[in-house]
């Protein structure tokens, strides 16, 4: 079986965020890229089916700035995947989920896949449709929101669970296919570090950005444009309900709730 | 719009309201349903027209279909705007529909209005701890909304047209997938937690498994839906899909209860866009109070039972048992 994993390299969960100078994006200075969250656990999926169905390869592809999707890459190479694609991004398309499906499908439909896996959204700006979107362009069926993951190599098939919100389907599907995966381990393997070094060393497939920009210019669209980034006023911290008794908590609660922020 | 088991689902009710307004006395809203639905309901939806498509996808089929009718719709109409219900499947499809209709996309939105040149967006990003405002600046826009985001509106005065599509006939290599076994989420365990309007999360603070079940009755008693933080699912007092954060669900009812969770990063990023926070701890000094709108610090296993009477008495449900 190929897999091919979509990583996203997205800042670091502790990063305190603030807008840049200009007030549009987040202020990249001093913010760690990592591979984290729904893609960290896309990559963890990748290598236990790796494990389950021997002769299995594992590409992983990641755009963005090339320092950070190189570092994602290295991440997931020192994890055990076997190949690696970066995909420079130009500038100007990062916040069009289209435009980088389109360079993502480009790029992946140059490989031959049975699985094309990503998280079900992204751990910074979270979109989750630039799975569905890849599958699109490429003409394949794809299911987010996936769960319990498996390859059933007699009848060729890959059964899983879709937790939708008001129901929980067993799907089976035959390659290839899209997954957004909804599974997140808390306790994804950590690398070994003779994996880490070697990881330093190991090739990575390099996409020019030449390339996606002439890509980009076939099909050129009016602009997504960040406007602003900014951080929720700061909360006053909580109105602390002060009582003489659990019932009186209770009481004060329940009506504060009803009459003042009106949500019972 | 979306519908479950024949029904249309209450967050299809939020985005028609919208499109209403944002239409204009002189556009025109159409409603596409993705399978019959009951005459009664169709009357509701503020709409001028519904297009029904028939038959409907069976469950569990890609979103493939789905999109091809709607960019069919986007087309005949010739709209500039889509609004998608920001269900799960809902972001699928609208990733889906915008890359075939080539139109801007945004996906988690709060906020829309006309633009210079086409639509501005806001949208909360990493998981509610800041939003971030978009132009989609071309004639065409797929937007997918959050839910609860925005009101459900009034049945119109004139109920829509309904008109009738054939769905579409695609390759098997485009749609894939069938379905060998449908469940309702957790049985008996009341709304899920994406499409719940209120939730009420457990933390570490119950201190064990067997205290749960407090949290699950308070729940019960607000039509709620229950989720833990990752310290309950780790320690396996509750399956994973309960986890609300980071590696578990992002949530973003009116009304969030967070009992005896102390409000690690983990933690709020995944329910910091809630519209209000209530946070219970033992701990007086526990970050959540930090971010929420109304705090109880003390005895959780004293003031859960209290607030789970109170609120059965000011709803008129049943009288809770003896408390423990």
């Amino acid at each position: 079986m190929e897999i091919v994993v979509l990583i996203k390299p997205v800042p670091e969960a502790e990063t305190r965020l603030r807008p840049d100078r200009g007030g549009a994006e987040l202020d990249p200075a001093g913010v760690k890229f990592v591979l984290a969250g729904y893609d960290e656990s896309a990559v963890e999926q990748a290598l236990l089916l790796k494990e389950s169905a021997p002769g299995t390869t594992i590409r992983a592809v990641s755009l963005g700035p090339l320092a950070r999707s190189e570092e994602v890459l290295r991440a997931a190479l020192a994890l055990g995947v076997d190949h690696a694609t970066s995909v420079e991004e130009p500038p100007g398309v990062a916040h069009d989920p289209v435009q980088v499906a389109r360079m993502l499908a480009f790029v992946v439909s140059r490989y031959s896949y049975s699985l094309l896996l990503g998280g079900k959204q992204s751990g910074d700006e979270g979109s989750g449709c630039v799975p569905s979107a890849v599958a699109e362009f490429l003409g394949v069926p794809d299911f987010g929101s996936v769960t319990d993951l498996k390859w059933d190599p007699i009848a060729g098939r890959f059964t899983f669970r879709q937790s939708l919100e008001r129901t929980v389907l067993s799907v089976e599907a035959p390659p290839p296919v899209m997954i957004g995966l909804q599974q997140a381990w808390n306790d994804p393997r950590t690398a070994k570090l003779p994996m880490i070094l070697r990881s330093r060393k190991a090739p990575i497939d390099r996409v020019p950005r030449a390339e996606v920009e002439a890509l980009l210019a076939r099909h050129p669209r009016p602009a997504v444009r960040a406007v602003s980034f900014r951080l929720p006023p700061p909360r006053m911290g909580a109105r602390m309900i002060e009582y003489s008794s659990p019932q009186d908590a209770a009481r004060k609660l329940v009506r504060l709730l009803t009459e003042e922020a009106k949500v019972l | 719009m979306e519908s479950s088991r024949g029904s249309l689902v209450a967050e299809s009710l939020e985005a028609l309201p919208l499109a209403r307004s944002l239409a204009g006395p002189s556009g025109e809203v159409l409603g596409v349903a993705p399978g019959p639905i009951p005459e009664a309901e169709a009357a509701r939806v503020p709409a001028d027209r519904i297009r029904v498509i028939d038959p409907a996808a069976p469950p569990g089929a890609s979103t493939a279909g789905a999109a091809f009718s709607l960019v069919e719709a986007a087309q005949d109409s010739n709209a500039s705007l889509v609004l998608v219900v920001g269900s799960a499947r809902g972001r699928e499809l609208a990733g889906r529909v915008a890359a075939r209709w080539d139109a801007g996309l945004a996906t988690g939105v709060t906020e829309i209005r006309p633009g210079t040149q086409g639509w501005t967006v806001v949208r909360p990003v990493f998981g509610g701890r800041a939003t971030q405002e978009l132009a989609l600046e071309g004639r065409k826009a797929v937007v997918a909304l959050r839910p609860h985001a925005f009101s459900p509106g009034s049945a119109p005065s004139t109920p829509p047209v309904i008109e009738h599509r054939a769905a579409p006939t695609l390759p098997p290599l485009a749609t894939g997938g069938g379905v060998s076994a449908e469940a309702p989420v957790e049985a008996g365990s009341g709304p899920s937690l994406a499409a719940a309007s209120i939730v009420v999360s457990g933390g570490r603070g119950l201190r064990s498994a067997e205290n749960f079940h407090l949290v699950e009755e308070l729940a019960r008693s607000l039509g709620a839906a229950v989720g833990a933080s990752r310290a309950v699912t780790d320690a396996g007092w509750r399956p994973a899909s309960y986890q609300v954060g980071q590696t578990g669900q992002s949530v973003s009812p009116q009304l969030y209860v967070a009992v005896g969770i102390s409000g690690a990063i983990q933690h709020l990023t995944g329910m910091m866009s809630s519209r209000v926070i209530v946070a219970i701890n033992s701990d007086a000094q526990a970050p959540i109070f930090r971010v929420s709108d109304y705090g109880i610090a003390g005895d959780l296993f004293a003031i859960l039972p209290a607030l789970t009477e109170e609120i059965r008495r000011v709803r008129g449900g049943p009288s809770a048992p003896a408390s423990r």
